[in-house]
């Protein structure tokens, strides 16, 4: 399999099917699926076609149990593909190659490689030994890290005592320490606070510039997917059902816009039903939805109807935008 | 490896009482084993035709394993059906290094080393005392030691690995804890079926009592060639079941 030499990844028809037991609650259900274990098949990834340029970032959206992690767990290499093909840097992630593992980082925001019991620099220093970082390099990286994640007081306490955000920078740091050309990054930073979230955002920014490294971000804060990434891909129920930039996926999945309205003087909601669908109205605060194309002529046509003090026009939240796809994409599975 | 050994030193050092419990552990251990030979001993000069400096080789022989076994062994491969179970093996697969190598030998219960020097001193007590040893046949003794220890890992390994289908296998390594402290007896000692057992079905004998007789002289010692032959290929067995279970791991979710 050859790659052209731009391309950090492509994967075609990637497919994981696992066996799960089913158990039914209670100690009864524990005793009946211990005799007698009723398996049944799960479809966690069925037929994910991507393909990522060398310092492209990606954020994967989806859903809980869409695929996401089973993917990302595929393109590194711990889980065997049921079928289908991944190319990541010109290896076959399964087979675990040396210089694979050595140019690739697995960052899991709900799992901690740092030994619990330690200070995060014996972690950092057994890294350093694994991947065979001389110490010149070493200190160099350690170096930068600190300048943007702020480590050096941090870095000589125990693990175990060290607070959620302290102990995701030096988990961050000490998967990057053998400076990865690609990156995943499962959730890194769940559970962290805006602060800390801005801060592992600007680290992950910053070593992608520096780096040109290529990296697949998951996450359930957007704005940790939009701060860093401009190409969206939203994986259901184990497939691709969008791919592109986030404009565009604002632009397919949510055909309205909102309009804010500040009235000068009240206005019954009748009136207001006439230019959009009335969103909410309170008092002199008025939100309405208009369809995205004719924005402008119907928000000419308000101004000259209504007595208005402000006017606004925004996309709706991209909450509500996934919200609205991740519903529009499931229901004729439904139907 | 000097970084894991250290590493664990310092981890346990953490725990102060901790430290201080599993040197103490140790010690009983080592009382257990040598006042359950005198007391034999004290009531009959001979054990299943085994004098008591040679059962005391055999002893020292068990203390030895045992200490590998809780030095290297316990630690590690306890350790594999935890990390599956919690879905942290991810990080040994994701490392550049051989993780087979890097599951066996991450951790280091160092203080359970006190079980070698006691078993070397054990050794060493007792090999003046036993006219039938020759330097031929105590070079043979290490080299069947040797690779009954080899044999113990690549069972005891392939028995962890099974964790990657049943998850929790924590008793399937007790059950072999049970089965092997009945090595610190010479194999002779108990009754025929339990002696066949202890060679065949769980090779127990092959670790104390099998290097003790070789270093007696009283071991064919084409047939104690076999040991290493068989130690080899349990060792390939343990690789090859190792690649195959990473077929089907499915690493825990997150």
């Amino acid at each position: 399999m050859t790659t052209p030499h731009d391309a950090a990844l492509r994967v075609r028809g990637l497919t994981k099917h696992y066996v799960v037991h089913e158990k039914e609650p209670g100690l009864l259900g524990s005793l009946k699926s211990f005799v007698n274990r009723r398996s049944r098949t799960v479809e966690a990834v069925r037929g994910v076609n991507l393909d990522l340029a060398r310092g492209e970032m990606v954020g994967f959206l989806g859903p809980n149990g869409a695929g996401k992690t089973t993917t990302l767990k595929m393109l590194s290499g711990l889980l065997h593909p049921t079928s289908g093909e991944v190319d990541v840097l010109g290896f076959e992630p399964r087979r675990r190659h040396a210089d694979f593992l050595r140019s690739i980082t697995l960052v899991m925001g709900q799992k901690q490689q740092l030994l619990w019991d330690l200070p995060a620099l014996d972690s950092f220093l057994v890294n350093q030994a694994i991947y065979e970082i001389d110490d010149a390099d070493f200190k160099r990286t350690m170096r930068e890290y600190d300048e943007v994640l702020d480590l050096s007081g941090i870095l000589r306490k125990q693990v175990r005592k060290l607070s959620l955000g302290e102990r995701m920078k030096c988990e961050l740091a000490a998967a990057l320490l053998h400076r990865p050309r690609v990156l995943f990054l499962d959730e890194p930073t769940i559970g962290l606070d805006v602060n800390m979230q801005v801060r592992i955002r600007e680290f992950v920014r910053e070593y992608n510039r520096r780096e040109d490294a290529t990296v697949i971000l998951t996450s359930h804060y957007m704005a940790d997917v939009t701060a860093l990434c401009e190409r969206i891909v939203v994986i259901d129920a184990g497939r691709v059902v969008f791919d592109g930039d986030l404009g565009a996926l604002v632009e397919r999945s949510s055909p309205y816009k909102t309009v804010k309205l500040q009235l000068a003087s009240p206005a019954s909601t009748e009136r207001l039903a006439r230019h959009g669908e009335v969103v909410s109205h309170d008092g002199l605060g008025v939100e309405l939805n208009m369809p995205r194309a004719e924005v402008g002529e119907r928000a000419a046509r308000l101004l000259t109807d209504l007595d208005v003090a402000d006017l606004t026009v925004e996309d709706p939240p991209i909450e509500t935008v996934i919200g609205r796809l991740f519903g529009a994409e499931r229901a004729p599975e439904h139907a | 490896m000097w970084l894991f050994l250290a590493n664990s030193l310092s981890a346990q050092l953490e725990y102060r009482a901790n430290f201080v419990g599993s040197v103490l552990a140790s010690f009983g251990e080592v009382a257990v084993g040598l006042l359950g030979l005198v007391l034999f001993f004290g009531a009959s000069d001979r054990l299943g035709g085994w004098t008591f400096p040679q059962a005391a080789l055999v002893l020292g022989f068990f203390m030895l394993a045992e200490s590998f076994i809780s030095v290297l062994l316990q630690p590690n491969l306890n350790r594999i059906a935890e990390q599956v179970r919690l879905g942290t093996m991810d990080f040994n697969l994701l490392k550049p290094v051989d993780a087979q190598f890097l599951v066996s030998t991450r951790q280091v219960n160092v203080f359970r080393l006190s079980d070698a020097v006691v078993g070397l001193l054990v050794i060493g007590w007792a090999a003046p005392r036993l006219p039938d040893l020759t330097w031929g046949g105590a070079l043979l003794a290490a080299l069947l030691f040797a690779s009954a220890l080899v044999m113990v890992y690549s069972v005891w390994f392939m028995l962890s690995t099974t964790a990657f289908w049943f998850v929790k296998v924590q008793n399937v390594t007790e059950l072999f804890n049970g089965v092997f402290s009945a090595g610190r007896f010479p194999a002779a000692a108990f009754p025929a079926w339990v002696r066949t057992a202890l060679t065949f079905v769980v090779p127990v004998a092959f670790v104390t009592t099998v290097p003790a007789e070789a270093a007696l002289g009283r071991l064919d010692a084409g047939l104690a060639l076999w040991s290493p032959v068989v130690a080899l290929a349990l060792l390939a067995a343990s690789r090859l079941f190792w690649t195959f279970a990473l077929r089907s791991y499915t690493s825990a979710s997150s």
